[in-house]
């Protein structure tokens, strides 16, 4: 069997197959960041019982309860806080937490935001739709200004976060961005970040068709996937305004921080309680 | 170039698309660089149409690139290789 035949068996196994077909709208771009996630997982020969997947509430939440693993469905904003304990109890496990753009950056930014500059060691993998897609499509933190939402008919007043650029200003050592456009790179990136250490941050720009996309003149799943792939510009040692997501306009992909060596909040814990044994 | 562009694909793949995990969002159609899959005219049990196979030798076939896989939202498609 060839390698990306066996991949296929493999990832079938990691999943749970009795649960599909999934939640998620046809074209929904969860299901295909969960496909990367697991073949970069699979790539990466880390034994699935060293590993937990950790979500939140939404639509993106519903990814821990697909996966064939030990994972972790937690309450909304609250999949930092879950994988941080996992880690200290078990330092010897691979903690991802997989959730969407709300569940992390607005009931959750503030785990986000500490658990960064802690730089505890974890895996993020924020699905960002632009949206609370669970809820109906409100406005959230990360919709870009002039969007129109449930909660913004006349459009986004707000400015979005930049994530990227947030996860960077807070040390974090692994920063990526892509689209649900890129499949080889999401998992090219999340294989490559599984074996470093240390709070790790890889944004997935995602569709959201049933409540964002038909607001924002993109109703149909290849719209929104056409958008993302006509509008990418792969640019690593992007700016903070290049960095920053306007209204259907230019998304810049790319690694933007991949740097080793700044210990991680475990490992500094650890040190501690060397030190306070002697 | 254009010598080469007139080969036929050596690899060959069998594309086999589970009917009842499929959603129809037609991303596989899209991104299939052969053109191989197309909208079917039947509805699976959800009320999607999912692709079905349309090859046309020696050029438009299947030549076991994995991309559908890959867009796939929806883990629907397995690809082998034919030997
Ligand atoms: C404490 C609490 N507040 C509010 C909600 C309602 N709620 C459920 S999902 C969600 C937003 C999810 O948005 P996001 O994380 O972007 O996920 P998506 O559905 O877009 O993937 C909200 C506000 C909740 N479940 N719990
Ligand atoms: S509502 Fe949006 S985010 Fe939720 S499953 Fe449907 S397309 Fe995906
Ligand atoms: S494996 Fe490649 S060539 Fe074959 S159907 Fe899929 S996308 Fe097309
Ligand atoms: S990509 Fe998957 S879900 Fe979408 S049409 Fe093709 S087989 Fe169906
Ligand atoms: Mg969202």
């Amino acid at each position: 069997m060839n390698p990306m035949e066996e991949m296929r068996r493999e990832e079938e196994k990691l999943l749970r197959t009795d649960r599909l077909p999934h939640v998620w709208c046809p074209g929904c771009g969860i299901g295909i960041t969960l496909n990367a996630f697991l073949r970069a997982f699979i790539r990466s020969k880390i034994d699935p019982n060293k590993l937990v997947v950790v979500s939140g509430i939404g639509c993106t939440g519903r990814a821990a309860g697909y996966v064939n693993v030990d994972s972790f469905h937690t309450t909304h904003g609250r999949g930092i806080p879950f994988a941080v304990g996992i880690k200290f109890a078990r330092p010897d496990l691979n903690v991802v937490v997989f959730s969407g753009d709300g569940d992390l950056f607005a009931i959750g930014g503030n785990h986000f935001v500490n658990a960064a500059r802690r730089n505890h060691d974890l895996l993020v993998i924020a699905v960002n739709n632009f949206t609370y897609g669970m809820t109906g499509g409100q406005h959230g933190p990360t919709t870009p200004t002039g969007a129109y939402t449930t909660t913004t008919p006349y459009g986004n007043p707000d400015r979005p976060f930049n994530i990227p650029h947030l996860a960077i200003s807070l040390g974090a050592p692994y920063v990526a961005r892509w689209t649900t456009y890129h499949v080889n790179q999401i998992q090219n990136s999340i294989y490559h970040a599984l074996h470093k250490k240390g709070f790790r941050v890889i944004e997935v720009i995602s569709q959201c068709p049933t409540v964002y996309g038909r607001r924002n003149d993109m109703k149909t799943p290849l719209e929104m996937m056409h958008y993302f792939q006509k509008n990418s510009v792969r640019k690593d040692d992007a700016s903070f305004e290049e960095l920053e997501l306007s209204y259907n306009g230019k998304i810049v992909v790319g690694v933007f921080r991949d740097v080793q060596g700044i210990p991680t909040y475990e490992e500094r814990y650890e040190d501690i309680i060397r030190r306070a044994k002697k | 170039m254009s010598e080469q562009k007139s080969m036929p694909p050596k690899k060959r793949g069998k594309v086999t698309i589970d009917e009842k995990r499929c959603k129809g969002c037609w991303y596989c159609i899209e991104y299939c660089p052969t053109k191989v899959l197309k909208v079917s005219e039947h509805l699976n049990e959800k009320g999607y149409h999912p692709p079905e196979l349309v090859e046309e030798p020696p050029s438009k076939v299947c030549i076991a690139c994995h991309l559908c896989e890959l867009y796939c939202p929806d883990f629907a498609i397995v690809v082998e290789e034919i030997k």
